[in-house]
């Protein structure tokens, strides 16, 4: 393990042959203290930094300039751990019922290194918590409005008008509870249909519901993906994108996953204001079932989505080594929107 | 007896009144320092800041970009992220990245861009405002080399001295002709300093307008003005003596003054567009200034002929470099330092010395001028003058 950790590191380094000194000195003295005590991809952090030591004179450039610890992130490592990472999947079970409470909160949240924005959430991250179900499951989904606009959920999947989100509002310091059999098996995502809708959804009032079917998926190391937009300066066009919630955030921290293993991405797109958003893994390629909702599926590396639509990824990585992933509109990516796999043995 | 005694220190208690409005100002200016909040809440709710920096320059060089930022408004300012091309960029700051009112800093972009293509640049506060300045095509920025210092200097000298030096030669026909003509030469002299005067008053006026609203408003233009025109005013007693105006070679050393202030802001202004990349560095542009300032050159000689000794060579010269030679400070200025409220000051300085040596020589025409200020040859050589300067200014715009 220590050497191939030593090897990474020189290729890393190798990698990065433009890191400057000014900006990665910049980047310690902005570290947060739980930052620097990064664990899972601390590696590669490390490796980076060895390379803005050795080239001092030169100044960081490209790619090289955007991973570990220079990449334009904010937090800890293990901040978006309850976005990334789904609660595990329950095998069916007549009869149950699964309970939630969403509680929508005013947030300023800190999208960027240094950037706040005004956000709506749900739980008080942009996107909201994971929701999972297996089909057939009763869906029990409190909503609390402690903001101060009325609010609501309306969740995809096929349930009753009066649990649909749209006329049941919720005003601030009201609650409701949204009852429904969990169906279809799918990955579905829920948002609040207040109006004005585009400012609600642009504010952050969303997230992923995952329904299991009844016979169980795969065994799969899941990581759950949620692509957004921020319009910081109220333009009616995003400033920044991400997967779930920061910029630059897989970039610092990269998702580290086993080689030859199954990984399931459970990726929905919520961006506002642009039409589309795309996800593209380097080196690599997945079978993409659309909306998780069938058996088939497309062998590729880039798929697109519009507002609203989601689907499922399954890859099995043929190599080890730092990957990249993102969005194949080249402005989203150097907006926010990119991260990497670190796959190992 | 008792009187006198009283008088002293009944005037030392009537100065010490006067600073009572100052102390009760100040009480007051504190008190609503402290509950001023409250007090506005009465008539509503401040909008919260527009948080939009000032981009005042950005620098080009190798692989790297540099962009001059300042905070316009009031409350503080945290540039917390860059973009170029709108892509998220590493930075570092050259300065504070937290800006205080009117502070500045520089931000430093490592980054390979292209060559006389459109770039923009994008300053992000931490409240999320993007401020976006397009620069339509990256040229590099010219760097303090002595090779392009040479090159400033020689536009300079072309701009300013040489057109100057070819215009005395006119001296000698000066000081054979009627005193009608010589007159009428000297309000051409005084036709083409309105024209100088009007022209710095409305680039100064232009650049002003510029500015963010807190470095000062049109105050700083009549600020200037008045400390040229009544610095000159001093400067023209000094040299004439007390009760006498100015004339001959005095009257000369004033308008080459004049002269000299106002190529000082040309000079300036001519290598701050070479800087900036806004003008083409074309041969047709320094040609059309030479004309331009040929006249510059006559308005010099026409007092100098007026005098009754030839002048010596040496006089002559200084009076070309005092003319002239500002015009090189100006372009080595305009070309490295650039600083817009610097050229704001440098043009009204212009705009008063002109509007003054213009003073001095009406006032010299119509004492000396057979028909005085309304003569024909006055009047007609005062708008010549104008007209001159208007006609060869075509050629350089």
């Amino acid at each position: 393990m220590s050497k191939r950790h030593l090897s990474r590191r020189r290729l890393l380094a190798a990698a990065a042959p433009l890191a400057a000194a000014p900006f990665a000195a910049k980047l310690a003295l902005d570290r947060t203290p739980d930052a620097s005590a990064a664990n899972h991809s601390a590696m590669d952090m490390d490796g980076t930094e060895m390379a803005g030591m050795e080239h001092a004179s030169k100044p960081m450039m490209g790619h090289a300039a955007m991973i570990g610890d220079a990449a334009a992130a904010v937090g800890g490592p293990n901040d978006l751990d309850h976005l990334l990472y789904p609660p595990a999947a329950l095998p069916y079970e007549p009869g149950r019922v699964r309970e939630y409470t969403l509680t929508a909160l005013d947030r300023e949240i800190e999208i960027a290194p240094g950037v706040f924005f005004a956000a709506w959430t749900y739980n008080g991250t942009v996107p909201g918590p994971v929701i999972r179900a297996t089909e057939g499951d009763t869906l029990r989904v409190k909503l609390q409005n402690a903001g101060t606009h009325p609010h609501t959920i309306h969740f995809h999947g096929i349930h009753p008008s009066k649990m649909d989100g749209v006329f049941e509002v919720v005003q601030p310091g009201d609650d409701f509870t949204y009852e429904f059999e969990a169906r279809p098996a799918a990955l579905q995502l829920y948002h609040c249909h207040a109006t004005p809708l585009k400012k609600h959804i642009a504010k952050g009032l969303y997230g992923a519901l995952i329904i299991d079917p009844k016979e169980p998926r795969a065994p799969a190391q899941e990581l759950v993906m949620v692509m957004n937009g921020y319009d910081t300066d109220g333009d009616a066009s995003n400033n920044f994108y991400t997967v779930n919630g920061r910029t630059f955030y897989y970039a610092r921290y990269p998702i580290t996953v086993k080689r030859s293993q199954l990984v399931r991405i459970y990726l929905a797109n919520l961006t506002e204001f642009d039409l589309i958003n795309s996800f593209h893994l380097h080196a690599d390629f997945f079978r993409y079932y659309p909306t998780g909702s069938s058996d088939s599926f497309e062998y590729t590396d880039t798929v697109m989505l519009c507002q609203g639509q989601r689907g499922i990824l399954e890859v099995e990585f043929a190599q080890t080594g730092t990957f990249m992933f993102h969005a194949h509109q080249s402005e989203f990516t150097e907006l926010g929107w990119m991260g990497f796999f670190n796959v190992i043995d | 007896m008792a009187a006198s005694v009283e008088t002293p220190s009944r005037a030392y208690a009537w100065r010490l009144w006067a600073l009572l409005p100052l102390v009760l100002l100040a009480l007051v200016v504190g008190v609503f320092v402290a509950r001023g909040d409250s007090l506005l809440e009465l008539v509503g709710q401040s909008p919260p800041a527009a948080d939009a920096v000032d981009i005042r320059r950005v620098e080009f060089h190798p692989g790297q970009l540099r962009i001059h930022v300042t905070n316009p408004q009031t409350d503080a300012i945290k540039i917390a992220l860059v973009t170029v091309d709108d892509a998220i960029v590493p930075f570092t700051t050259e300065g504070p990245a937290k800006l205080g009112r009117l502070r500045s800093s520089t931000v430093v972009v490592a980054y390979d861009w292209v060559k006389d293509e459109p770039i923009s640049v994008g300053i992000t506060s931490s409240t999320g405002i993007e401020t976006v300045k397009d620069i339509p095509a990256a040229v590099e920025t010219p760097s303090a080399s002595a090779r392009g210092f040479l090159g400033y200097g020689i536009i300079g000298l072309f701009v300013g001295i040489v057109p100057i030096a070819l215009g005395l030669l006119w001296l000698p026909s000066l000081r054979r002709t009627s005193p009608e003509w010589l007159a009428a030469f000297m309000a051409l002299t005084a036709g083409l300093l309105s024209f100088l005067g009007v022209e710095a008053l409305a680039e100064s006026f232009q650049l002003q307008a510029t500015l963010p609203g807190s470095t000062g408003g049109a105050g700083l233009v009549l600020l200037g003005v008045a400390l040229s025109f009544l610095g000159m005013t001093l400067l023209s007693t000094r040299l004439s003596g007390k009760g006498s105006h100015a004339k001959g070679m005095t009257l000369a050393l004033l308008v080459a003054l004049g002269i000299g202030v106002h190529n000082l802001g040309e000079g300036l202004a001519i290598g701050t567009s070479f800087a900036f990349g806004e003008l083409q560095l074309g041969t047709f542009l320094i040609v059309g200034f030479m004309l331009h300032n040929v006249t510059e050159g006559l308005g010099i000689a026409a007092p100098v002929a007026e005098g009754r000794a030839a002048p010596s060579f040496s006089r002559l010269a200084v009076l070309t470099l005092i003319a002239g030679a500002p015009a090189i400070l100006g372009a080595w200025i305009g070309g490295y330092v650039t600083n817009d409220i610097l050229g704001v000051l440098f043009f009204a300085l212009a705009a008063g010395a002109a509007l003054q040596v213009v003073v001095e020589v009406s006032r010299f025409v119509a004492r000396r001028a057979p028909g005085g200020l309304s003569s024909g040859y006055a009047v007609g050589g005062y708008v010549a003058g104008i007209a001159v300067m208007y006609g060869t200014g075509l050629l350089a715009a």
